[in-house]
């Protein structure tokens, strides 16, 4: 069994008089993708907020690789290798495709005294990224981001997680606004970097997304973890029954 | 199925992505070809438009607003905006005299330390801002009429001595470079095109322009990849403000006299001119090349209508309709281009 990448301990989070998130433990394990499942207001988006540094936790630490981190905001945790894929896939859409690629962590040269963007090089790895992500229309790197559908605008969040090497991918329902193709593509991503030996957590309301890319599965309700079982352990009607709360016992039990 | 489906769509668009492209350039392409027909037209009107003497009178008008213009351009592509620049050009060159005859010190501290007060003002506005989150229309309005006001009980509204300096800080900012007859060039106007070209190149070729764009196209987006969009922000502020206080000492320094109500309406101006050369109002894209075209428009509409003998007072009319036409002209090409995606 592969070791744990992160573990996120005794995390508890309340925003006004709402306890969105009631010491969760959570860990994924190195080469993994874990599934986190809840209904709407369980915490779910809560907890990777946290661990991408968009929001802290008012209790709780952090274990990355082992070591005890401080994420207090989105720079930090990009600099650890964990990347966020949100559903709107959070690009600026009056900049090219490659100055989104990049935003936040620029390629430059040094031209005399100033860093100079490498334009050549940001264009250069947009086409070679676009490709490995299996966008096989020729996109302009320097086109804006409303060329582009959907599902290809999924995939220039998804080509930032492959350049910067992430070790950690975090997916904030990408799968949302995407066809069935491009949902596939995504699931595909997610094995593909397992086989390069990273991890993935994969929010989704679409439980059978789940089922067909994860190992394992972390349900939350009400801000609390009601379940953590491996995927083979369990069915999908079983796990329905867990997120909306009709069924308890076993699961509870399968949590220490 | 899916795949035949994108093959179509990208075969169709293709030409209209290249159309698009073209489009988009034209947010500068318009301004320019209007100031082309208006120069020609002010010409064949009355012919001292071009005149050397016209051109060289001109030329020491614009610079400040102009440097003011581009400060604004910055802090409008990252989505926010300025109106205590106005403000602003009136008070530091004030301060700097007021400070200046009471001999308490040479001119030069007196120069430090209004540049020092115009960014503790850019500072305090880019504070309030992002950390109280206040709208920068209305915090700037405040600003506005706290440093109008400071500026006016300083000196009881009077305007203050200035022909008693002769510092080699006026010969750097506003001093005769060359002259030709009846042709002469102020280092301003070398200010102006050093801090535009700075500014261009700032924009569009360093890491800080990629995140100013960010910032006013999709500040969350931004945040989420670890611009510290607070940060781009202040900056920003505090480089209007700077630029404004600088703009302001330009133009005392060059006609000699600091009056407390100098710049009034100029925040207004300097925005007109921001956007009329194609910098987006609400942020996102910006346009050093178009501020400086419509720096050069408005200018030259201000100058031109007097030289083909329309009073000076219908201005206004005329500036108010140019902004108009640009606005309509780039919401109609913004609509198209989302319309055609």
């Amino acid at each position: 069994m592969a070791g744990e990448l992160v573990r996120m301990e005794h995390i508890t989070k309340t925003y006004g008089r709402v306890q969105a998130l009631q010491d969760v433990t959570v860990t994924v394990n190195e080469r993994e993708i874990l599934g986190l499942v809840g209904d709407n207001g369980a915490g779910k988006s809560t907890l990777v907020k946290i661990l991408s540094g968009a929001t802290r936790a008012d209790s709780g630490t952090i274990y990355f690789k082992g070591n005890r981190v401080k994420i207090e905001n989105t720079g930090d945790a990009i600099t650890l290798g964990i990347e966020t894929i949100y559903q709107d896939s959070a690009l600026v859409t009056q900049l090219s495709v490659a100055r989104n690629l990049f935003l936040g962590r620029e390629p430059t040269r040094r031209i005399g005294l100033t860093d100079v963007l490498d334009k050549g090089y940001m264009k250069s790895q947009t086409r070679s990224l676009l490709k490995r992500v299996g966008i096989t229309k020729d996109i302009d790197p320097d086109a804006p981001i409303t060329a582009l559908s959907g599902g290809e605008r999924q995939s220039i969040a998804i080509a930032r997680a492959m350049f910067f090497e992430a070790d950690l991918i975090i997916m904030d329902e990408p799968t949302n606004n995407l066809g069935v193709e491009e949902s596939q593509g995504v699931l595909r991503f997610m094995r593909a970097a397992r086989e390069e030996g990273r991890s993935s957590i994969f929010i989704t309301h679409n439980i059978y997304h789940v089922f067909q890319a994860v190992d394992r599965i972390v349900v939350l309700r009400r801000g609390k973890m009601v379940a953590d079982v491996m995927r083979d352990d369990t069915t999908i009607e079983e796990t329905e029954k867990v997120i909306t709360g009709l069924v308890d016992t076993r699961y509870s039990a399968a949590v220490q | 199925m899916t795949s035949q489906g994108d093959s179509v769509i990208v075969s169709v668009n293709r030409p209209s992505g290249r159309a698009l492209e073209k489009l988009t350039s034209i947010r500068e392409l318009g301004p320019f070809a209007l100031l082309i027909v208006l120069s020609a037209v002010f010409n064949f009107a009355g012919p001292a438009f071009l005149s050397t003497m016209n051109i060289s009178n001109m030329l020491s008008y614009v610079p400040e607003l102009g440097i003011m213009a581009l400060g604004m351009t910055l802090l409008m592509t990252a989505g926010e905006i300025d109106l205590s620049v106005g403000a602003l050009f009136g008070f530091c060159p004030v301060l700097m005299f007021v400070l200046y005859n009471q001999r308490v010190m040479p001119f030069e501290a007196c120069f430090v330390v209004v540049m020092l007060a115009a960014i503790v003002i850019g500072l305090a506005n880019g504070l309030i801002v992002t950390k109280v989150r206040a709208s920068s229309l209305i915090t700037t309005i405040g600003m506005m009429l706290i440093v109008r006001g400071t500026g006016l009980y300083i000196t009881s509204g009077f305007p203050q001595a200035t022909w008693q300096t002769e510092s080699w800080i006026k010969e750097v900012v506003v001093g005769i470079v060359a002259r030709a007859g009846d042709f002469t060039l102020l280092a301003s106007l070398f200010w102006f095109i050093g801090l535009a070209v700075i500014l261009h190149f700032v924009l569009n070729n360093v890491r800080f322009g990629n995140w100013i764009l960010a910032t006013g196209g999709n500040v969350k987006a931004a945040r989420a990849r670890g611009v510290d969009t607070d940060r781009v922000k202040i900056i920003l502020f505090v480089l209007c403000a700077t630029l404004s206080g600088f703009a302001g000492v330009m133009d005392t320094l060059r006609i000699e006299a600091a009056y407390p109500i100098a710049g009034t309406g100029y925040e207004l101006e300097v925005i007109a001119m921001v956007v009329i050369g194609g910098t987006l109002l609400y942020g996102g894209r910006g346009t050093i090349i178009g501020t400086v075209i419509g720096v050069l428009l408005l200018r030259t509409i201000r100058n031109g209508i007097i030289v083909v003998g329309v009073p000076g007072l219908a201005y206004n009319i005329f500036v108010g309709l140019i902004i108009i036409v640009m606005m309509s002209a780039h919401a109609l090409i913004e609509r198209a281009q989302i319309g055609e995606s």
